[in-house]
C-alpha cells in the first residue's frame, strides 16, 4: 500500500527508500486534481501514438485498473474502455471500484511501461504486487509491453521545436535521479548496518540452536530404538 | 570465465527466440535471434494469454521486419483442434502459409496431415507438445508428413539427444535452452484442466490468469488457482508461476514442492555439449515474457553460441534476475538428481 490509498484491506507494500519517496512526501499537500491535466495529456499521447494498447485491452473495457505508485501520495485509475478511456489521478480508491490493483514504486512502474524490465521477473522477486483480477493485469502488462513505449520520445514528439531541449532536460534529470538513487542506497545501507549486524548474529545463533535440536532429536530416536 | 572449447567441425546452431508481441519480435531480432517464434491471437497456440500474440496484420509486418534483417519467423499452431471444429486451426495454417512464415510448428497429427496436404511448400516443425522423444516416433512424422524439425521434450539427457540425432538425419532437432520447465509429458498434462477446466493442450492456457488470485497479507502472499490454494510465499521469498505443478503441498505435515520447484532452465554452461550433440536449433521459452526478458536472454545466448563457435571461453552471464523463483537448473540434460 502506497502513500495513496488503493486498498483498506492491507498495508503490506512498503515503498523503497528512494528519491521518489522524497518526491512523494513533497507532493503530499498537492491536491490530485491539480495533476489531472498531466494525466489527460498522457492519455492523449497514448491514444495517438499507441492505439494498439486499447485495442489489446478491448476484452477488458469494463475492468478499470488501479495503479498504485507506492512512493507517491496518490493512485491512478485506468479505465480502458476504448470508446472513452480515462486516466484519473485520485488520492484514494475504494477496491470495489476496480477490477485489479498494481502496486509498485514509480520508477519501476515507468520502467515496466517502457519494457525495460520484465513484469514476471518483478513479480517473482516480489517487487511488484498485484491484487484482484489477474487476467486484466496480465492483459494490461502485455498490451503495454507490446506497444514499445518510450516516454521521453513520446512526449518530445508532441512538443515540436521544444522536443529537443526537452530530451536534453529529461536526460539530465534521469542522470540526476540515478545519482540520487545511489546516494540514497548508500544512506540506507549505512542506517540499517547496525540492525543488519544484529540480525545476522541472531540468524547464526538460531542456526546453531537448530543444529543442536537436530542432534538431540537424533540421540533421542537412537535412545528410543534401543 | 569457464573452460574454452574447440570449434572444430561444429555446426552453428540457430537461436530460436520467443515473441508475444510485435515489439518483442523486434527486440529479439535486434538482439541477435536467427528465428523468432510467435502465435496468433487465439487458442491455436499454447500461449493464448490475455493481451498477447499477433493479429494477421501484425504477423505480416513482423515477418517483413525479420526477413529484412535476415531472421526467420516460425508460427506456433501447437494446440489440439476441438473434435469436429478444426476450422480455426486450418485457417491459422492457411494464414501462416499465405503470410510466408518460414515454418509452422504443429502438434496435432490431423492438423499436420492437413498442412502437409494443403501447403506442401510450407516447412513443418513438430512442436514439443507432440512429445516425440524417440527415433521411431520422429521418423514416422518425417516419413508420413515431411516434418523437417522436431522440438524435443525436456526429458532427455544430452547423451540421449546425441543418440537420437545419430538416427534421425536429415531431420533436425531443436531443444529448449532457457526458460520455464514442464515436468509432465508435454501435450498430455491435465493438471491445469483439472483445476480450471482449461488446458494448454486444448485452450492454449496453462493455469489461465482469470483463474488466478493473489492475496497479500502481512505474512506474505497466497496464490490460488481455480479456488485451490496452491502456494504461500513469505514476504521476501521469491515467487513462481501459479501452476499446479509448481504448487507447494502439505504431506506428512511438511509443505514442499511435490512435482517441481519454481526454477528456470538455463543451459549456458552446457552449450558446447548440446552443440556437439548435433542439435540444429536452440529454443528460448517465454512468449509470455516481456521485451526486457527477450532482449536479455537472446543477448546472453547469442554471446554464448558465438563464443563456442569461435573457440573462446563461455562468457559468465548472470540471468538470475529474470529466472522463476530466482533459481536455475540444467534439468534433464544432466539429470544431476540421479
Amino acid at each position: 500500500m502506497g502513500q495513496g490509498h488503493a486498498s483498506a484491506a492491507t498495508k503490506t507494500v512498503t515503498p523503497p527508500f528512494s528519491p521518489m519517496l522524497l518526491l512523494g512526501v513533497a507532493l503530499r499537500p498537492v491536491r490530485p486534481q491539480l495533476l489531472q491535466p498531466v494525466f489527460d495529456h498522457m492519455l492523449a499521447i497514448i491514444r495517438r501514438r499507441h492505439p494498439d494498447i486499447l485495442e489489446r485491452m478491448a476484452d477488458y473495457a469494463d475492468k478499470p485498473v488501479c495503479i498504485d505508485p507506492t512512493d507517491l501520495p496518490f493512485v491512478i485509475l485506468l479505465d480502458p474502455n476504448p470508446e472513452d478511456p480515462r486516466l484519473t489521478v485520485r488520492r484514494e480508491i475504494d477496491p470495489a471500484e476496480v477490477a485489479a490493483t498494481i502496486h509498485g514504486p514509480l520508477e519501476m512502474l515507468i520502467a515496466l511501461a517502457e519494457g525495460k524490465v520484465d513484469g514476471d521477473a518483478l513479480f517473482f522477486s516480489r517487487r511488484l504486487v498485484i491484487e484482484g483480477d489477474t487476467e486484466v493485469v496480465v492483459a494490461l502488462r502485455n498490451a503495454i509491453d507490446g506497444a514499445g513505449i518510450d516516454l521521453i520520445e513520446d512526449i518530445s514528439l508532441q512538443l515540436g521545436p521544444l522536443g529537443r531541449p526537452f530530451r536534453g532536460l529529461a536526460g539530465a534529470a534521469i542522470g540526476l535521479i540515478g545519482r540520487m538513487r545511489d546516494d540514497f542506497e548508500m544512506l540506507r545501507t549505512s542506517l540499517i548496518a547496525p540492525a543488519v549486524k544484529d540480525v545476522n548474529a541472531q540468524s547464526a545463533r538460531i542456526s546453531a540452536l537448530e543444529g543442536e535440536v537436530k542432534q538431540l532429536r537424533k540421540a533421542a530416536r537412537r535412545g528410543g530404538a534401543a | 570465465m569457464m573452460a574454452a572449447t574447440t570449434p572444430a567441425a561444429l555446426t552453428r546452431p540457430e537461436l530460436v527466440c520467443p515473441a508475444g508481441t510485435p515489439a518483442a519480435l523486434k527486440s529479439a531480432v535486434d538482439a541477435g535471434a536467427d528465428c523468432v517464434y510467435v502465435g496468433f491471437r487465439d487458442e491455436t497456440n499454447a500461449r493464448n494469454f490475455p493481451g498477447l500474440n499477433f493479429s494477421r496484420k501484425e504477423l505480416g509486418e513482423g515477418i517483413a521486419y525479420a526477413h529484412s534483417r535476415g531472421a526467420k519467423v516460425l508460427v506456433a499452431i501447437n494446440t489440439f483442434p476441438r473434435a469436429g471444429q478444426p476450422q480455426l486451426w486450418h485457417q491459422a495454417v492457411d494464414d501462416a502459409a499465405r503470410l510466408k512464415a518460414d515454418a509452422a510448428i504443429l502438434a496435432d497429427i490431423g492438423l499436420i496431415d492437413y498442412a502437409a496436404r494443403t501447403h506442401p511448400e510450407l516447412r513443418l516443425h513438430l512442436s514439443v507438445q507432440a512429445a516425440a522423444s524417440n527415433p521411431d516416433a520422429i521418423r514416422f512424422y518425417a516419413e508420413r508428413f515431411g516434418i523437417k524439425r522436431v522440438v524435443l521434450p525436456r526429458v532427455l539427457t544430452v547423451q540421449e539427444i546425441a543418440a537420437i540425432n545419430a538416427r534421425i538425419a536429415p531431420v533436425e532437432t531443436e531443444v529448449f535452452v532457457f526458460g520455464g520447465l514442464c515436468v509432465m509429458a508435454e501435450g498430455r498434462c491435465a493438471l491445469s484442466s483439472y483445476a480450471t477446466g482449461q488446458s494448454p493442450n486444448m485452450n492454449g492456457v496453462c493455469s489461465p490468469a482469470g483463474e488466478v488470485r493473489y492475496t497479500e497479507t502481512p505474512q506474505g502472499i497466497t496464490s490460488e488457482l481455480g479456488g485451490f490454494t496452491i502456494n504461500k510465499f513469505t514476504p521476501n521469498e521469491p515467487a513462481g508461476y501459479p501452476t499446479l505443478c509448481k504448487g507447494r503441498f502439505i504431506a506428512d505435515d511438511k509443505a514442499s514442492y511435490l512435482f517441481e520447484e519454481p526454477t528456470s532452465l538455463n543451459t549456458l554452461t552446457i552449450l558446447p555439449d548440446l552443440i556437439k550433440a548435433g542439435v540444429t536449433a536452440f529454443k528460448i521459452e517465454g512468449r509470455q515474457r516481456g521485451r526486457a526478458y527477450v532482449a536479455a536472454v537472446v543477448q546472453a545466448f547469442r554471446q554464448g553460441i558465438d563464443a563456442v563457435m569461435a573457440g573462446r571461453p563461455l562468457p559468465e552471464i548472470d540471468l538470475d534476475r529474470i529466472t522463476e523463483g530466482g533459481k536455475q537448473t540444467t534439468g534433464a540434460y544432466e539429470k544431476a538428481w540421479r
